[in-house]
């Protein structure tokens, strides 16, 4: 299976090192840690890895909430968990504001472009903007869709669907209830490039 | 009590009623627990379409920002920052040695709050849980109820340390699966039985009557179970009354059909009419038909509510006042926690009101306000739950910033 792989390979990088998960705690730490998370989700916070989301240009407030979550294991993420678990408040903080600095850039995959008409009529009825705002950019809580990979995009909307998404606002698993696979990959490709 | 009114029956009318209307559908059979995605008609609500639930801050608010400053409340009463240090901290019951525990929703954590002789030292106690909103106490055991998981911690002040494994008894209480409006809210009757509700797993659909929109009460071993009341949309918060001894729970009404309603409710369990339907989803407050999931008589043999608590408020946690601190007039009155609107363009709510209470009915008062900032449309903290105190006191849980507030009464202060 595609998804079990990839996690896979993100684990074995962790093993070999390429994540130096108990070389932090000199000069800056935070800066350090940063640094680690490029390895999984792109040296600018765009992820070229598939499943792995992008941070950049996530809202702030859904940065340091998603962060606290893993940090607490509420929201397990194996792959991260060396590098979550002992990070303060204050460290979530400017990881957070970090990366909701950074510019979101379009994913690299390709778009189809009539699952994504397909999709946008279907956010419309299930009314997507109206938390995520209309053009999927995100606020507060609440994550930007826009320019975010499209297979990370389906998997969560399955998770959410499926209830397999611990520590989820259940505000997301009522919005995909009864959903089809097709339908929710149909959104995946309207939502990482919403138009009009 | 009175002799028992023909509601029973029109009350088991109603629920044959709704079987029907499920079975009409004709689509494939609902498998059990089934609810259809959310059948709202935002275009019809003429409401700003881009409101949205608010935000849970999951790190403490620092001590020199928590809004104690902005609280008012009548003459007399005066408010104190209890204690703070426990984000999103909603529900408050308090074990035999004076531990408040805290229960929280996103943020998985459960907190013990020890009292040591005037200063409040709060921790984290369990952590990692789904939603773990319900907590219960009885003889020394805390029973926490997350999403859909019933736990119950034995002996829990001795082992604040480490409160080790629980007994595990969600197999007993069989609860369904679906997540969304099922936090539990939880509490022990004066019956000794475990009191907790299964919400509408939705905004409005058709729900499975046999499983959702109820609450419902339980032996202290998960046996036993009996629906207490039918067709509610999703109540986190319920007591009883301190002479009558029924049950009394706040509603949520519905979203997006208008920012002036359907108003919550304040409900009441007449003694003798357990089971009774209170609407959820054909009937709303006092009276208003659906308009998105229609049956014939939509209101037939629905119960009315006791008050209507104020459009999209959320009403919260309430409980009776039984203490001798406060004036004489808030014997018996209920004190209920308004969380504060999302699905309302006029921001509404974010308070604590008195229901004051005479025979089937009740009257709403204003009680703790300032939170909400009308002019700016925008609010300072989020009463969630109240706790009274042994002395007579009243602990309030502000959600947002993480804090209880303590309010007190004396003759005479404040004039
Ligand atoms: C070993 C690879 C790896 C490393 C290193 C890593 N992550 Fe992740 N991260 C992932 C994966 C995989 C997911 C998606 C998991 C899922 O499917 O839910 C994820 C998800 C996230 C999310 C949730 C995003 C969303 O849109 O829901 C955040 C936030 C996050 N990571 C932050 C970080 C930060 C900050 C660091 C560095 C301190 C970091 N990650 C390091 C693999 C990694
Ligand atoms: C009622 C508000 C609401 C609606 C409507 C809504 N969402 Fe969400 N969405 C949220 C919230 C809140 C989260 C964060 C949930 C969490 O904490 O796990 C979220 C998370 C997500 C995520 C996870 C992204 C990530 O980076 O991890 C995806 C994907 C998503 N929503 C897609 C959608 C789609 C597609 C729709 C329409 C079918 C939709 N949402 C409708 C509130 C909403």
């Amino acid at each position: 299976m595609v998804l079990t792989a990839t996690r896979t390979a993100v684990v074995t990088a962790s093993i070999l090192g390429l994540i130096p998960a108990a070389a932090f705690g000199q000069a800056s730490p935070v800066t350090e840690r940063i640094a680690s998370c490029s390895t999984c989700h792109g040296e600018d916070g765009n992820s070229r890895l598939a499943n792995v989301p992008s941070l950049a240009g996530q809202p702030e407030f859904f940065l340091l909430n998603q962060l606290v979550l893993m940090r607490d294991g509420v929201r397990m993420i194996p792959a991260m968990v060396p590098v979550v678990g002992d990070l303060t408040d204050a460290d979530i903080q400017a990881i957070a504001s970090h990366f909701a600095g950074r510019e979101a850039r379009a994913s690299d995959e390709p778009i189809d472009a009539n699952m994504a008409t397909r999709g946008r009529e279907l956010a419309k009825s299930l009314r997507c903007g109206s938390c995520h705002l209309a053009n999927l950019q995100g606020r507060q809580q609440i994550p930007r869709l826009a320019r975010q990979r499209i297979d990370y995009l389906i998997r969560a909307l399955r998770d959410y669907r499926d209830g397999t998404r611990a520590g989820a606002d259940t505000l997301m698993n009522n919005a995909v209830a009864g959903v089809s696979d097709a339908d929710l990959g149909a959104l995946a490709h309207y939502a990482t490039a919403p138009q009009p | 009590m009175t002799t028992p009114s023909p509601r029973p029956l029109s009350w088991f009318i109603a629920v044959l009623v709704t079987i029907g209307a499920i079975a009409v559908r004709g689509q494939a059979p609902p498998p059990p627990g089934f609810s259809p995605i959310d059948r709202t008609n935002e275009a019809q609500s003429k409401q700003d379409a881009t409101l949205a639930p608010h935000a849970t801050p999951p790190i403490a608010t620092p001590v020199d920002r928590i809004p104690l400053d902005k609280i008012s409340l009548p003459s007399g009463f005066k408010v104190e920052l209890y204690s703070s240090g426990h984000p999103g901290g909603r529900t408050m019951v308090m074990g035999p040695k004076g531990t408040v525990f805290m229960g929280t929703r996103q943020l998985g954590r459960v907190y013990a709050v020890v009292n040591n002789g005037g200063t409040r030292a709060a921790r984290v106690l369990l952590q990692g849980l789904t939603q773990p909103n319900g907590l219960a106490i009885r003889d020394g055991s805390l029973y926490v109820l997350a999403i859909n998981r019933v736990l119950r911690y034995d002996d829990i002040e001795n082992k604040l340390d480490n409160p080790g494994m629980p007994v595990d008894m969600t197999q007993a209480f069989n609860l369904p699966t679906e997540v969304h409006h099922n936090w539990k809210y939880a509490a022990f009757g004066p019956d000794g039985k475990l009191y907790v509700q299964v919400g509408a797993n939705c905004n409005i659909c058709e729900v499975n009557p046999g499983i959702h929109s109820q609450i419902r009460r339980y032996n202290l071993d998960g046996s036993g179970m009996e629906i207490v009341a039918r067709g509610v949309r999703n109540t986190v918060g319920f007591d009883w009354h301190p002479v009558t001894g029924e049950l009394w729970f706040t509603d949520n009404g519905r979203d997006w059909i208008g920012n002036e309603g359907p108003q919550d409710e304040l409900n009441r369990v007449v003694r003798g009419q357990e089971g009774a339907f209170y609407g959820f989803p054909y009937c709303h407050a006092e009276g208003i038909p659906d308009p998105d999931i229609r049956r014939p008589q939509p209101c037939a043999g629905v119960v009315m509510p006791a008050a209507l608590t104020g459009p999209h408020v959320a009403a919260l946690g309430i409980r009776f006042y039984t203490g001798t601190m406060f004036p004489q007039s808030y014997r018996n009155v209920a004190f209920i926690a308004r969380h504060g609107s999302w699905n309302r363009e006029q921001k509404s709510g974010f308070d604590v009101v008195v229901a004051r209470i005479d025979g089937g009915r009740a009257r709403i008062e204003p009680f703790m306000t300032g939170l909400l900032d009308a002019k700016a449309n925008e609010f300072h903290g989020r009463p969630s739950y109240v706790l009274p105190l042994e002395d007579g006191s009243l602990l309030v849980s502000d959600e947002t910033n993480g804090a209880m507030y303590r309010i007190t009464y004396s003759a005479g202060a404040g004039r």
